[in-house]
This record gives C-alpha cells, structure tokens and sequence, in this order.
C-alpha cells in the first residue's frame, strides 16, 4: 500500500471524512487501480466481519433474560451507603492489623509450604468484575456489590441457514445471453448497493450542529437523488426477473433514498434525525452490505 | 418496577444477539462463554446502573462492560473453557444440512482466526465498527480512547487482515496449482 490515500479510504468507507475531502478522496480512487482495489478488498472484510451470525434461538435468548430478571433484586448505586461509626472503624482497624501481625509470624517458618500451596492451587475461580482500571474506565461510580451466582453456561442450539444462502442461484435453463444480462444487472446492483451504504453510513454520521451541517447534507441529498433513479430501474429489473430477494432489498431502499434526496436546503434537525432512526430500525446497513458480499461472491464463482 | 423492566427485556432482546456475536468474535469463537458474560453484562446493568444511565447510553455501557469481562477472560488460564466448547461442539445435534453446515463453519473459523491475530484494541474497534455500525466517536467512548486512535486502529487493523487475507489466496492458489 504505497499510496498515501490508502488510510483515507479506510474513513471513507465508514463515512468519516467531511465531504469535501470525501469528494477528493473518491475522485482519486476513480483513477488509482491501487486504491480502488484497497477499497475492494476493505468492503470485502467488511462483508466478512459483518455477514458473522448473531445468536438467532429466541428460547435461548428468553432463557438468559428470565434468569437475570429473577436474580436478587438490584443494588441501587446511590443507595448504597456506608454507614460505620468511629469505635466500627477503630475495632476494624485493630482486627486488621492483628490479622496482618499473625500472618507474618504464622508464615515466617513455613514459606516452603506456602509455595507449595500457590503452586498447587487450582485455576481461580473466575471473577465477574471487570479489572481494576479497565473497571474505573467503565464504571466510575460503581460500589462494591454482591458477588453473582455462579454462572451456568449455556448450550447453543442449532444455527438456521446462512444469511448469504438469500442469493438465488442462476437458473441453469436461461440462454448464455440471458445469463450475461443477469450477470450486468447483479454487478451494477452490487456497485448500487455500495454506493447506498456508503451514503447511508455517511448521512448517519452528519453532525447537525456544525456550520459545514447545511453543506454536508446538500452532498448527501444529491447523491441519494442519483441512486434513486437507479434504484427504480435496479428494482424494475429485479422485478422483471422474478428475483424476490433483490427486489424486496431495493423496495426498502427507496423511500429512504427518496426521504434523503427529497430534504430541502436546510433541513430541520428532526427530519434528518427521523430517517436516521428509520435507516436503524430497517437494519438496511447490514443488509446491503451482506447482499452486495453476497452477490459478488455468486458473481465471481 | 414493571415498566422499567419492559423496557430492560425490550433492550436485551435489541441488543443481547449482538453482544454475543460481539464477545464471540473478541473471544475467538468461544461462544458458550460469549453468552455467559453477554449475560453477565445485562446481569450488572440490571443490578447496578439500570435507570441511572442517561438515555442511549446503556448499549455503550453494556459494550464497555463485556469488553473488560473479555479482557479479565484472557488474562485467566482458559483451558476449562476451551475444553468446555469442545464438549459442548461434539454434543451439538447434527446439521440438516452438513455441507452447508460445514462450508460456513469453515468461513466462520477462517474469520475468527484472522480476527484472533489482532492485538485486542484493533480487533475491539474493528468489531464494533463492522459489526455494531458504531462511529469513531461512539468507539472512542465505549474504548475510552480518542476519535484520532480509532481511526488508526481500525486502519491497521484492516490493513493487517487484507494483507494476510492476500498471503492466504496466494498460498491456497499455490497448492491448487
């Protein structure tokens, strides 16, 4: 990687760099046979990393939850308070160092045995506190609680098929020019998919309460305005072709497309923050980034 | 008491699948122990910070909290574990359908194992951005580290892998020919 764009595509694909220097960086990979097979091979580790099952057995998951809902009733942090009185302290304190004195004079003569005793100790039991100052980081204001019930591992049943196994299979029977028709379609809906995550991914991370807000959002509308012609003809054609799969994706695609490029010039900070929430809540990040995986593998064989 | 425990189950079923993806993958594929401190990370969310946490904030807890569970994992001796999974792997029911079955354990552990070569802060960042979709801000806060050092490590991280990834093809290309 001697290109000094390289590092830049790694933001670019996640959608981090403000849109000008997106713009820069995109233009460049038009020309840089280098960089555009980075970003290839980044999208293709994305696809990797993303396409890994989630836990999908609901009897399982209720299984977990029943148990921490019926655990011991929780300790509220700011309820917990030390309540210890001077002489309390003081006869802590006495029973502290009488135990620190005894323990020196109990292990003078025996340090052989002691080391024995480490030696021969078994695995510590495993402790369900995060480490001290991975801990402070985590949970400032935590107390020391109750320690939990052992923890009962659970068996995991059975995954259902693999979310790439969605793609359809070419249909043997089609002539060799229906093939290649099929085969140009799935590559323009795979570039198609690509460029909607991206913008996706960057219309996501568009801080609203910057001045260059108004300028970002204006990129973003105007490239959801070119996907979304190619998004009708993608799911036209997908239709046409009988692929379910493809052209349900797509129906799901539009009208978020449609909702981005129809913002107007300043857009109300509810709006962007409505079709975000949307964008969430149809999970069609990883969707496209499965399926664009997904198809590209099926083109390739 | 009863609404807040709706909203506890509405967010465990959110997000309990996904921790435990992203544990498994932390861990190196150990799944039994990624729902075991999945689990135990609700289990302390419950107990301690459920109601006191501003909201939208829970889930970057609960991410905080499995992490530092995973590390305390790794600095133990984790052979029991191991051997637990392996039991637990060979008592599992049969596939229906075993080639498929096999052919995406296969690309499964291929993903760990490379994923497993990262040191701990580029793979966390890698799977929480891959995986959760979380920006470089969010990272930041569950890793507690700056926006500048999740850019980097995520960077290296898929530099490392798409390096490997390449050294791997060429192997496999070499031996097929």
């Amino acid at each position: 990687m001697s290109c000094s764009f390289t590092e830049k595509i790694s933001s670019l694909i996640d959608g981090e760099l403000a849109t000008a220097e997106a713009r820069e960086v995109e233009r460049h990979v038009l020309t840089c046979a280098e960089c555009e097979q980075v970003r290839a091979d980044f999208l293709n580790l994305r696809s990797q990393i993303a396409g890994f099952e989630t836990l999908k057995n609901p009897v399982v998951s209720n299984r977990a939850l029943k148990k921490i809902l019926t655990q011991e009733d929780r300790v509220p942090v700011s309820g917990m308070r030390w309540g210890w009185s001077t002489p309390a302290i003081a006869f802590a304190t006495l029973l502290v160092i009488g135990a620190i004195i005894g323990f020196v004079f109990y292990q003078t003569p025996n340090t052989d045995q002691q080391t024995v005793a480490v030696v021969e100790s078994p695995t510590p039991a495993p402790s369900p506190e995060p480490t001290k100052e991975e801990e402070k980081s985590a949970t400032p204001k935590e107390e020391k609680r109750p320690a939990p019930a052992p923890r009962k591992p659970i068996v995991r049943e059975p995954k259902p098929g693999e979310q790439f196994a969605l793609v359809s299979e070419p249909d043997p029977t089609s002539s060799p020019a229906e093939r290649v028709r099929s085969a140009d379609a799935e590559t323009l809906t795979v570039i198609h998919f690509e460029k909607s995550e991206t913008l996706l991914r960057a219309f996501r991370n568009v801080r609203l309460n910057t001045s260059s807000a108004r300028e970002e959002v204006a990129y973003e509308r105007k490239r959801a305005q070119q996907l979304v012609y190619q998004n009708m003809i993608l799911r036209r054609a997908a239709d046409a072709n009988g692929d379910v799969h493809l052209a349900s994706i797509l129906e799901s695609l539009e009208p978020i497309l449609l909702d981005i490029a129809n913002l107007p010039d300043k857009p109300d900070g509810d709006k962007v923050r409505t079709i975000r929430e949307r964008v969430e809540r149809k999970n069609i990040v990883p969707l496209l980034q499965i399926n664009s995986a997904a198809l590209a593998r099926a083109l390739d064989d | 008491m009863a609404s807040e425990d709706d909203e506890f189950t509405m967010l465990f079923q959110d997000f309990y699948p996904s921790l435990c993806r992203f544990l498994e993958c932390l861990l190196g594929g150990r799944a039994p122990l990624a729902q075991d401190l999945a689990q135990e990370s609700f289990l302390q969310l419950h107990r301690t910070a459920w109601g006191t946490l501003p909201p939208g904030e829970a889930r970057f807890w609960l991410y905080r909290v499995a992490r530092n569970l995973a590390i305390n994992e790794f600095r133990k001796s984790n052979t029991r574990y191991r051997l637990f999974d392996r039991v637990v792997e060979a008592l599992r029911p049969a596939a229906r359908n075993p080639e498929q079955e096999y052919e995406t354990r296969e690309r499964k552990q291929l993903v760990l194992e490379m994923l497993h070569t990262l040191p701990e802060d580029q793979r966390t960042a890698l799977l929480l951005r891959e995986q959760e979709q979380l920006s470089y801000r969010e990272i930041g806060d569950v890793m507690n580290v700056s926006e500048s050092k999740v850019k980097v490590d995520i960077f290296r991280a898929r530099a490392a892998l798409r390096e490997r990834w390449s050294k791997r093809a060429k192997t496999a290309g070499a031996s097929a020919g």
